[in-house]
């Protein structure tokens, strides 16, 4: 049984934004932190689970070699930004089979300094190394990038339930409002419809504000027992529920596109923690793109499929709101970590650390979620503030 | 999507096919659009697998379709992150889904970019790349 079992014991960010670092530097910077948040030394570490860039062979060596540690369990993962919380997931799993018992998961990425801090740079095309672009069946028909792969889903969920661009400002809005109480942040600017509407088309019916930010930063957790946690220096977030589902038969097939593979993995870590959308007090969603949130909040079950975009327009998603979302700004407006900065703040939530502006009063459950590889593979994770 | 990448060396990207697509892109050549059936059941697939989704049988052949389909879903591009794309802004980015099932990504061409919707009828026509390259793209059908 590993439901309440298990727990994150330690968390931390890297440095955000514009930094300069290299992304296992910044990665490497999260790790320690959060290893000394949990009250730790990196000698008590036996196990390391993290990913990529996705460029980077054998990942988890170059991060043990950082830290100078050997390790009973370690891997890097390659379900994009799903990876994170399955790194979290595998780590309950190993600890429960007894690999190993303190395991440092995390994720990090430097996609502004990457792009920009070098001349050289600044001709490197985003993140993706050139030998793993598509040759055939997308760059002959203009298509690059993944805005226009989320676009389309975007596009058909509008066909289907009259989703609109004005629910798409709504999720932007709402994010940027906590990204102003979050000193770390990336974006410091109030945003408005009218600023939404002004910004310029990405790839239509995406613009701007519906992407998120291309920012350096990393975050990392330490995953222990619970009875060991409950020893350590922060309140324990016990691991309640989990569970994934990749729709790995692709975008383009059935209706992957608007109904994600969060329905299935969402089912399963509700059953595992005996709970229901009802019982969630706050969500930290992966928003790689505006409309992806409205499809999961939907999948989810936090309101009935279709009903997204007005869900999102009543103002549920704001700390005060039915369903406080991604209270530190999300990957759209505090930075772009792949779903890592998102079980960051789900724990942070439940330790009821923040000011009153910035904490869903009384958080006892924290659902987060992380989707990747074009929202193929799916990941959730369901965490407590009690066993 | 910081704009003109390390690849882009001015010129409209031509298919570099593979072992399995080559049959899709030597019949686009002569005009016609082709897709993978299983030679057991009848059951189309795309892209090209070693055996059917449906019955597992590995007997296979490309055969020609109607052509015809639906707009399943598609984006707009009014800036090119490509500057051989310049040219054609603005265009349409389109998942098609064909009569006999499979979807294919396209271009909608024939039609002012505000007029294409989900789920308009579409007919293949082939238009060349450069070099002679044909692609099959897709227009709307009456």
């Amino acid at each position: 049984m590993i439901a309440n079992n298990y727990a994150i014991a330690g968390t931390a960010t890297s440095d955000l934004g514009r930094t300069g670092m290299d992304s296992l530097a910044l990665l490497e910077q999260a790790m320690r932190r959060a290893v000394k948040d949990a009250g730790l030394k990196i000698a008590d570490v036996d196990g390391l689970i993290c990913r990529g860039p996705d460029d980077v062979y054998t990942h988890h060596q170059r991060m043990g070699a950082r830290l100078g540690i050997n390790a009973r369990y370690s891997t890097s993962l390659g379900n994009g930004g799903a990876s994170q919380i399955l790194a979290v997931i595998t780590a309950a799993m190993a600890i429960d089979a007894g690999l190993c018992s303190t395991v440092v998961c995390g994720y990090g990425r430097n996609s502004w300094s990457r792009t920009h801090a070098r001349d050289t740079a600044r001709t490197a095309m985003g993140t993706m190394a050139e030998e793993q672009l598509p040759t055939e069946f997308a760059p002959e028909y203009g298509w690059f990038g993944a805005p226009a792969t989320h676009a389309l889903g975007a596009r058909r969920h509008m066909f289907e339930y009259g989703t609109t661009r004005e629910h798409f400002a709504h999720v932007a809005m709402s994010f940027r409002e906590h990204a102003l109480r979050n000193p770390d942040a990336v974006m410091k600017k109030p945003m408005s419809l009218e600023d939404y509407f002004e910004q310029r088309m990405i790839v239509e019916p995406y613009g701007l504000f519906d992407c998120s930010l291309e920012s350096d930063g990393a975050g990392a957790v330490v995953v222990t027992s619970a009875k060991r946690a409950r020893h350590l220096r922060q309140p324990p977030a016990y691991i309640k529920g989990f569970g994934t589902f990749n729709n790995l038969s692709g975008w383009l097939l059935d209706d992957h596109m608007f109904k994600t593979a969060a329905i299935e993995s969402g089912k399963t870590a509700f059953a595992m923690a005996h709970l229901t959308p009802k019982d969630v007090d706050t969500a930290q969603i992966y928003d790689c793109f505006t409309g992806m949130v409205i499809a999961q909040l939907e999948d989810y079950g936090f309101c009935p499929k279709g009903e997204g975009g007005p869900f999102v327009q009543s103002g549920a998603l704001k700390i005060g709101g039915v369903l406080p979302t991604n209270t530190s700004g999300g990957q759209l407006s505090e930075a772009h970590v792949e779903g890592m900065l998102q079980i960051v703040e789900g724990v942070r939530q439940l330790r009821h650390q923040y000011p009153a502006e910035r904490q869903v009063p009384g958080a006892e459950i924290a659902l987060v979620s992380g989707h990747g590889g074009n929202t193929v593979c799916h990941s959730t994770l369901i965490l407590g503030r009690s066993a | 999507m910081s704009g003109v990448g390390m690849n882009d060396r001015g010129l409209l990207p031509i298919p570099v096919p593979s072992i399995e697509t080559q049959a899709f892109w030597d019949a686009a050549q002569e005009r016609r659009l082709v897709m993978p059936k299983c030679s057991n059941c009848g059951a189309y697939r795309f892209p090209p697998s070693v055996a059917c989704h449906v019955c597992e049988s590995e007997d296979v052949a490309w055969v020609e379709v109607s052509g015809r389909g639906k707009v399943f879903s598609f984006v707009v591009y009014r800036r090119a992150y490509r500057s051989a794309f310049k040219d054609k802004l603005p265009y349409v980015l389109a998942i098609i889904e064909l009569e006999e099932g499979p979807r294919i990504p396209s271009n909608v061409i024939g039609i002012p970019v505000d007029d294409v919707v989900c789920e308009m009828p579409v007919t293949v026509v082939f238009e060349e790349v450069r070099d002679g390259f044909l692609i099959p793209k897709f227009t709307p059908r009456s």
